[in-house]
């Protein structure tokens, strides 16, 4: 097993969780309902503690301790996708974003639900039930409204517009995407992203929203190499902030 | 969380004087009898007021009392921190929505009451108009806010509104990792590093007197609140509490080494009962009348939250939603 | 504005600082009450309510606001309209005495039953009933479920009720993994004692 191979695809996974569930964390309390304020809140927390999961599964393969590689890495040594640095703009910015990425992370999970490397089968098997919720919100709330009033459809609709180009950026190949398919920990990024897409059109289909056609959508790519956004590193001077006051001490 | 600093209004006894007395005489015997009132149960006009008023105040509390550890919440230092206190914060917004469900019972809508909050015309619990300035002060409120704020839930929940006790209930079992968690904190604090032990002991400088207002005003200068107690409504005088509060966690602040800044604060052997530097009452009714460092603020936040949300609650309402008052 | 809370100073400026819009009626929707079964083969009981625009969004809000928390293998949810609540009763009076049995008309169909048991508890489900409306279930109900005394009966239409599937029984599997949410997970206690040795 090519150790790297391995663990880049790990990290990427557990960057992605990182910082989506940090973005949205930033809803707790500020929700447009109460009730969806503590649901958007609990899937925060999920893509958090998935996310250390993977870490620890990291430091387990010998990479740094959890804390050290989330609060201590600067912007060009993580690998989430763009998406989901990027900032939460209004409710339907959030919505869209959710929709988008965890559609295509329980997809992914289910994939990996079948990997030969066991630590993440078995975290695969584990989260169903948590991304089977994250997606059964999602879609609900789309349809509900992507077919509910002229101000709800307009806002979704400019922001799926604004938002599915860096949405493509989740599969951002790999260079080592063969090895992994040969190996079997992963069956890679062009069949997770054609699943993806129909799952997408699937629900859009049920609203008054609009896909633009694929070939269409330019993919915003570069944050699986480290190029990210000039939103990735003021979110992390943010969350590690009293974290660095003294990363060699205990909080 | 909530504290105490109720603001009841004088009690007019003679405002009972229109109530069918046989009705209330069975009314209070069930309550002696240590029998729930509940929502379809008939109750005096007054005591529903009050009731709706504290329960209402307690679900604002939990609201706002999100913001001042929100504060922290994207800069929890490390994964354990980070999830407990992503948890603990969402816990708040969840309690507010178990109260305001009680409150319903009695009446009121949560339409009417948020607007309330925000308006100004309700109240909630005045610690939460201080600022969070540092982790350690986020601290502060997850283990000794918190404290105080378990202090009067346990006392309330032996209260006599079946709906109130049951949301209290939860709360109390939701809460008692917050207050574990707070504590675990603190501990970390004292026993880290130098600039940590320093941050924690200024954040109990800037925290202690409001801490000390937080039960309400000393009973010498409260409101008569007689038959408040006796319909078990207020289920302990406010000094009660803080003296059960210091009792239950000087001892712990001390053990730790920090100290406490009011040199007058001393267990009265004589009387059992704690001495302590007068709060000043002046300053409490300036803030809670909303005078505070965070006043503004707080229902800035909030006015915010409910207008950016706006078109997604009116995107959600269909022609054929009505409104009934929940079930307990 | 100004704040310390980084997330506040991102806020955007939205409407006029101070300048209150009063809430509409309905602003908050309707609401949904939630029944939770606390473990497989125990009853489902009442849990509260969740404010929201339809049954499908109120199961959705329903299962993080009321079972977040502790333990839970199931959850359903029914419209408050939708449930026929029965006169309070007290002391040794039998709720299904207060209610006249009237004949039953109306084409058959499903009735869940609930019971208040104990006054200051949560209404308990009692079993299930077929009738042709909700009074005929009440009538039926007593014949079942009668033979004990209770303070109050709730009857609710089946088809109006969203329960959770036999695949959604996953949902809350990792509940009670979540330890950062158990008071155990904080024992402080080493870490103190190894303090005040090493300061005293």
């Amino acid at each position: 097993m090519n150790a790297s191979a391995l663990k880049e695809l790990l990290y990427k996974i557990a960057d992605d969780q990182l910082i989506l569930g940090h973005r949205n964390s930033e809803w707790t309390g500020f929700g447009p309902l109460l009730e969806e304020d503590i649901a958007f809140s609990s899937m925060a927390q999920d893509k958090i503690g998935q996310s250390y999961a993977l870490y620890q599964i990291l430091n387990q393969l010998g990479e740094q301790a959890p804390d050290t590689v989330a609060f201590m890495r600067n912007a060009n040594q993580f690998h989430n996708c763009i998406l989901v640095e990027l900032p939460n703009g209004e409710y339907d910015f959030s919505l869209i974003r959710h929709f988008l990425f965890d559609t295509a992370e329980a997809i992914r999970f289910d994939m990996l639900s079948n990997s030969s490397y066991q630590p993440l089968a078995e975290l695969a098997r584990k989260i169903k039930g948590e991304l089977r919720y994250h997606t059964l919100h999602a879609n609900t709330w789309i349809k509900k409204l992507g077919t509910a009033t002229e101000e709800s459809i307009t806002r979704l609709q400019r922001s799926l517009d604004t938002a599915l180009p860096f949405a493509l950026g989740i599969f951002e190949p790999s260079p080592h995407e063969d090895e992994l398919m040969q190996q079997g920990i992963f069956e890679g990024e062009q069949t997770l992203q054609h699943r993806w897409k129909t799952r997408i059109e699937e629900v859009i289909r049920e609203t008054s929203l609009a896909l633009p056609d694929w070939a269409s959508v330019k993919p915003v790519t570069g944050g699986r190499t480290g190029n990210h956004s000039e939103y990735l590193q003021p979110l992390l001077d943010e969350m590690a902030e009293v974290f660095r006051i003294d990363p060699a001490t205990e909080w | 969380m909530y504290g105490g600093g109720n603001t009841f209004e004088g009690i007019k006894t003679d405002s009972l004087a229109h109530e069918d007395p046989e009705k209330l005489g069975a009314f209070e015997a069930r309550i002696e009898r240590g029998e729930k009132i509940e929502p379809a149960d008939w109750m005096p006009q007054l005591y529903r007021k009050q009731l709706i008023r504290m329960i209402e105040q307690h679900a604002h509390s939990e609201i706002i009392g999100a913001l001042p550890e929100g504060t922290w919440i994207t800069r929890a230092p490390g994964f354990k921190r980070k999830l407990a206190l992503m948890a603990k914060v969402q816990d708040e917004v969840g309690h507010a929505q178990l109260l305001y469900s009680a409150a319903e019972t009695l009446g009121k809508s949560r339409e009417q009451m948020i607007t309330d909050l925000i308006t100004g015309k309700s109240k909630y619990s005045n610690i939460f108009n201080y600022p969070a300035y540092t982790w350690a002060d986020a601290c502060f409120i997850s283990w000794l806010v918190d404290a105080g704020a378990i202090v009067n839930q346990l006392a309330n929940a032996k209260g006599s509104y079946g709906p109130y006790c049951r949301a209290l209930e939860r709360i109390c079992a939701e809460e008692s990792f917050h207050l574990k968690y707070g504590h675990h904190c603190v501990i970390y604090l004292a026993a880290g590093s130098q600039k940590q032990r320093e941050m924690f002991q200024e954040a109990i400088n800037r925290w202690w007197p409001p801490m000390m207002h937080f039960f309400g005003p000393a009973d010498k200068i409260s409101e008569h609140t007689a038959v408040l107690m006796k319909w078990k409504v207020k289920m302990a005088t406010n000094d009660d509490m803080r003296n059960q509060f210091l009792d239950m966690y000087v001892p712990k602040i001390l053990e730790l080494g920090f100290t406490i800044p009011d040199p007058k604060l001393k267990k009265n052997t004589d009387t059992g009962r704690w001495d302590y530097t007068e709060p000043d009452w002046e300053e409490f009714k300036r803030v809670i009348n909303g005078d505070g460092p965070c006043n503004k603020e707080r229902l800035e936040v909030r006015r915010i939250a409910e207008e950016r949300g706006q078109w997604v609650r009116d995107a959600l309402k269909n022609a054929k939603t009505t409104y009934v008052t929940p079930l307990a | 504005m100004n704040s310390l809370d980084p997330r506040v100073k991102r806020l955007p400026e939205t409407g006029k600082e101070g300048l209150v819009i009063p809430k509409a009626p309905l602003d908050q929707l309707g609401t949904y009450e939630v029944f939770v079964q606390p473990k497989e083969g125990k009853p489902f009981q009442h849990e509260g309510a969740v404010h929201a625009p339809d049954l499908e969004l109120a199961f959705v809000l329903a299962k993080e606001t009321l079972t977040r928390r502790f333990a839970c293998s199931s959850l359903y949810v029914v419209d408050t309209r939708n449930v026929y609540v029965s006169p309070m009763t007290e002391g040794n009076q039998n709720a299904y005495d207060t209610l006249n049995i009237t004949n039953d008309q109306g084409t058959p169909s499903s009735y869940e039953v609930f019971h208040l048991v104990k006054r200051g508890k949560q209404h308990v489900h009692a079993g299930t009933v077929e009738a042709g409306s909700p009074q005929g279930a009440f009538a039926e109900a007593r014949k079942k479920f009668g033979d004990k005394p209770v303070y109050n009966i709730w009857i609710i239409p089946t088809a109006e009720i969203r329960f959770t599937t036999a695949e959604e029984k996953d949902l809350w599997l990792t509940l009670p993994e979540k330890k950062f949410r158990d008071a155990s997970d904080y024992k402080g206690g080493d870490k103190l004692k190894e303090f005040l040795e090493r300061t005293t």
